[in-house]
């Protein structure tokens, strides 16, 4: 970049800001004003007039069309760039390790229980019996006897400790087994119950709108629309709705002055009922309206097929 | 954020250029919800700008379209000590435009100036749901545009609207460089501030 002397780049302040210069003098400048307490400001000052200028010119009007069109585009690559960029996040905890852990744990009792096993043996076997020959053959074999008995009874407690040890292993492992089966279903209730309670902080709030939908002639309701400004979630519900033809889905679109913003497709339950929920932020006064239109599977960039329901702002 | 109509379903609430900031630091945390909300919020105000610029209807989409790509990209250099978010994607819709009216004048010499003129802005009513600091500003500089002597209007227009530069605003007028560069210069410091005198060129 071109060096440039204080002077020479206040003088050129009002061209850089107008961009009527040349890219060699307007990077000179620019380049001393970061780092200038004096031309930096003006600077700033001066490109906010020039850009409050494009404030005034006439309003003109975005082909509609073209406008969702363009968005939708943005929306899509900005979200094509991040997942590119986005390296994989860790899963909840794997649950089927974590009783392996304890399956590990378990085990690693079942060593010290046969510890104590050894301990009580040594404690009922007394020490090595005194040899003498001055004692009668008779209190020899009582002698012996009586190790014997002793010996049997040691080895009888040691067979019943380890029979306990062993079933109190098995219960333990049955215990396992169970919270095994059960982990899933009780983590499958706490993420229902996780989900079910975020949606009601969704629900409700001050920053949360309601929008009605009425069906295509507005005779009746067909359901509404939840949109948590705060957070930008949108959640609809919707009822009595006929199936979608073949081949055909329904699509929520979220309508603002200059563009029509789907929010996803859905096909009803059985009964004609659905509740979806999507994530798109609007400006807060931007909403028009909301509709819900069929569209081929797989929806559509921008609305094509009849309105089943409305609602507007 | 201030309540302003008490008869609306719910609140209506004005937009302010912390709401915009928010959203460009949603963006710098790769949430392309938010790009679709500034779009929603912006993309009318920069039509209207280009569109004015290069009187082009396709031309202007894309501008549109490439400054709004341009803003996902660098979100993280947006200062806003340096002006607010609208400022900012105006700077860089303005400064696209003009690179496009240049090139299209490269390519065809038979074109004629943008003969869009300051006095095309239209008197507008202060919209009450819009930032009250905006408005503001908005209104100072209408009434200091209407108060520039016509030499420093001819000049401001040219750069403005055709992006010429000061030895090409020199020439389309007859007027010396140094001419021209003062009439540039306090033409704008008078839109930024009305308080600034002279006459640019004259002094």
């Amino acid at each position: 970049v071109t060096t440039i002397s204080h002077d020479e780049a206040n003088a050129e302040l009002a061209a850089v800001a107008l961009d009527s210069v040349s890219s060699e003098i307007r990077d000179a400048v620019r380049a001393h004003a970061a780092a200038c307490p004096e031309c930096g400001p003006e600077l700033a000052e001066l490109e906010s007039t020039v850009a409050t200028l494009g404030h005034l010119v006439p309003p003109a009007q975005i082909n509609r069309g073209r406008s969702a069109g363009i968005r939708s585009r943005l929306v899509m690559r900005a979200r094509a760039e991040r997942d590119s960029k986005s390296v994989p996040v860790p899963g909840r905890p794997d649950l089927t390790r974590g009783v392996a852990s304890l399956t590990g744990l378990g085990y690693r009792a079942t060593p010290g229980a046969q510890r104590v096993v050894t301990g009580e043996n040594r404690r009922v076997t007394p020490a090595h019996p005194p040899a003498a020959r001055d004692v009668s053959d008779k209190r020899l074999i009582r002698m012996l006897i009586a190790y014997a008995a002793a010996a049997t009874l040691a080895l009888a407690t040691a067979a019943f400790q380890l029979i306990r040890t062993s079933g109190a292993r098995r219960t333990l492992e049955h215990r396992i087994a169970a919270v095994d089966t059960l982990g899933p279903v009780t983590d499958s209730l706490n993420a229902a119950l996780t989900r079910k309670n975020a949606m009601l902080a969704l629900m409700t709030g001050p920053d949360v709108a309601v929008v009605p939908l009425l069906n295509q002639s507005a005779t009746e309701s067909r359901g509404r629309v939840v949109w948590n400004r705060a957070t930008n979630d949108w959640i609809v519900i919707a009822h009595d709705l006929r199936a979608p033809r073949e081949g055909m889905v329904y699509q929520v679109w979220l309508e603002t002055t200059y563009a029509r913003i789907s929010a996803g497709t859905f096909t009803p339950d059985s009964l004609g009922k659905t509740m979806i929920q999507a994530r798109q932020a609007i400006g807060r006064n931007a909403l028009r309206s909301i509709a819900i239109t069929e569209e081929p599977d797989g929806g559509v960039s921008s609305p094509t097929g009849p309105t089943i329901a409305a609602g507007t702002v | 954020m201030n309540p302003v109509d008490k008869d609306q379903p719910y609140p209506v609430e004005v937009w302010t250029n912390a709401d915009d900031v928010a959203l460009v630091r949603r963006m710098v945390e790769t949430d392309e919800t938010a790009l679709g909300a500034l779009y929603d919020q912006w993309s009318h105000a920069l039509y209207s700008l280009v569109l004015h610029l290069l009187q082009d209807p396709d031309e202007a989409e894309d501008v549109v379209e490439e400054t709004f790509w341009h803003a996902w990209r660098k979100a993280s250099s947006y200062e806003p000590s340096k002006g607010p978010v609208s400022t900012w994607l105006l700077t860089i819709g303005r400064r696209r435009a003009l690179d496009q009216l240049r090139a299209r004048k490269r390519h065809r010499e038979d074109l004629t100036e943008n003969g869009a003129t300051f006095a095309d802005f239209p008197s507008g009513a202060p919209d009450e749901l819009e930032d009250a600091e905006l408005s503001a500003r908005r209104e100072q500089v209408r009434e200091a545009l209407r108060g520039l002597p016509p030499e420093q209007r001819e000049v401001l227009e040219l750069g403005y609207f055709n992006g010429l530069s000061q030895s090409g605003i020199a020439d389309a007028t007859g007027q010396p460089p140094g001419t021209v560069k003062t009439r540039m210069r306090i033409a704008l410091q008078k839109l930024r501030d009305p308080r600034v005198s002279g006459r640019g060129g004259e002094e």
